[in-house]
């Protein structure tokens, strides 16, 4: 994560001229403990399966990653050039820690991993997002999933 | 709605959880995130206090398996230019191919059907004529082009991983960039986006093909 004040000023423009919803001293909705939760992973970095549709920029959508995709066949046709891409070619886990999340539930820390994660494309207008988002809440929801992890790149 | 509960991570963009390779520190941070989930205050950003394992990637000494010899190619000569692409994929191939071993089968470039030497084809058709219409059905020319271009990117990525150690965007964007001439060719197709009349195209020379950290090598 970069902080706002390393940033060109043209890029950090961009991110605090966003138009996003404001909390102010709302708390967070309360939940079972994680032990007890069903996760899933969402990540922003334009990850799908070899024979799934190229992302396309500007448009609000998404890809499934069922837990039993051959993790080697994710590839990545996100847009941009301005984040590092050797990090996830030399490990998938450090953008999708699928990994991870299933030895946290071996270990116990972690209730269930979710069967279905997904993948959107940053560097598309939240704006664009907001009805699949929506959509994709909804499914989760059916699929008694209790946290998400939401991995941005 | 609610707020979400917010990780601040001091790693680079692009790499959520750290560093490759490192699965205890991932799950670390994966942990520390999702451990966020059993607070009701808020709303907060927590961060997360460690830097990376590891040396700095930039200290490492990675070096390509292949000294490629950047040749004196006048991109104005297509035949040439497509010739010595050619010839360049050809160095790097078996070192694609022990990549893809070592990676255990999982490759990184795919996002067409396309060889590395068709792609060279494409992009070069371009370079020689701006004006062609896009060479990938449904596709208008600028989304084949950038889809293309970080296919043979990725093939020359991969091939560049064969040797074990870790290696650093700013270092693999430097060789790319710097001492290949597909790389080379990434700097001309930049600069005749901006220049197309097309503003689709200028958008895309823009952002697509060169990392804003690689404008050094132009």
């Amino acid at each position: 994560m970069a902080h706002l004040s390393d940033m060109p000023e043209k890029q950090r423009n961009m991110i605090v001229n966003q138009d996003l919803p404001e909390y102010d001293d709302t708390p967070c909705v309360d939940g079972p403990a994680l032990n007890e939760r069903k996760i899933a992973i969402i990540t922003t970095a334009g990850l799908h399966r070899r024979d799934d549709t190229v992302f396309t920029p500007g448009v609000g959508e998404y890809r499934i990653i069922p837990d039993d995709t051959d993790m080697n066949d994710l590839i990545m046709s996100h847009v941009s050039t301005n984040f590092d891409r050797t990090g996830f070619q030399q490990d998938l886990n450090l953008v999708f820690p699928i990994e991870r999340l299933q030895e946290l539930q071996a270990e116990g820390e972690v209730g269930e991993v979710a069967s279905y994660h997904y993948a959107f494309m940053g560097a598309t207008p939240p704006m664009a997002h907001e009805a699949v988002a929506k959509d994709l809440a909804g499914l989760l929801h059916g699929d008694n999933v209790s946290g998400v992890i939401l991995a941005g790149v | 709605m609610r707020p979400p509960r917010a990780l601040a991570v001091p790693f680079e963009l692009g790499r959520p959880f750290g560093a490759p390779n490192e699965s205890d520190f991932q799950r670390r941070v994966l942990l520390a995130a999702l451990k966020l989930l059993e607070r009701t205050d808020g709303p907060f950003i927590e961060d997360f206090p460690d830097g990376p394992p590891g040396p700095p990637a930039d200290m490492e000494g990675w070096t390509c398996p292949v000294n490629l010899a950047l040749p004196q190619t006048d991109l104005s000569d297509a035949e040439k230019l497509a010739l010595d692409l050619k010839q360049e994929v050809a160095l790097l191939r078996p070192w694609y191919e022990e990549s893809v071993k070592n990676f255990k089968g999982r490759r990184l470039d795919g996002l067409t059907e396309f060889s590395a030497e068709e792609i060279i084809d494409f992009l070069v058709s371009f370079v020689d004529d701006p004006s062609i219409e896009s060479f990938m059905d449904g596709q208008p020319v600028g989304r084949a082009l950038k889809l293309t271009s970080d296919d043979l990117k990725h093939f020359y990525f991969q091939a560049a991983m064969a040797k074990p150690g870790s290696i650093s965007d700013i270092q693999m964007g430097d060789w790319y960039y710097g001492e290949t001439l597909a790389g080379k060719m990434f700097l001309k197709l930049r600069e005749l986006c901006l220049a197309h009349e097309s503003e689709a195209l200028q958008m895309i020379g823009r952002t697509n093909f060169v990392p804003n950290a690689m404008l050094k090598h132009a």
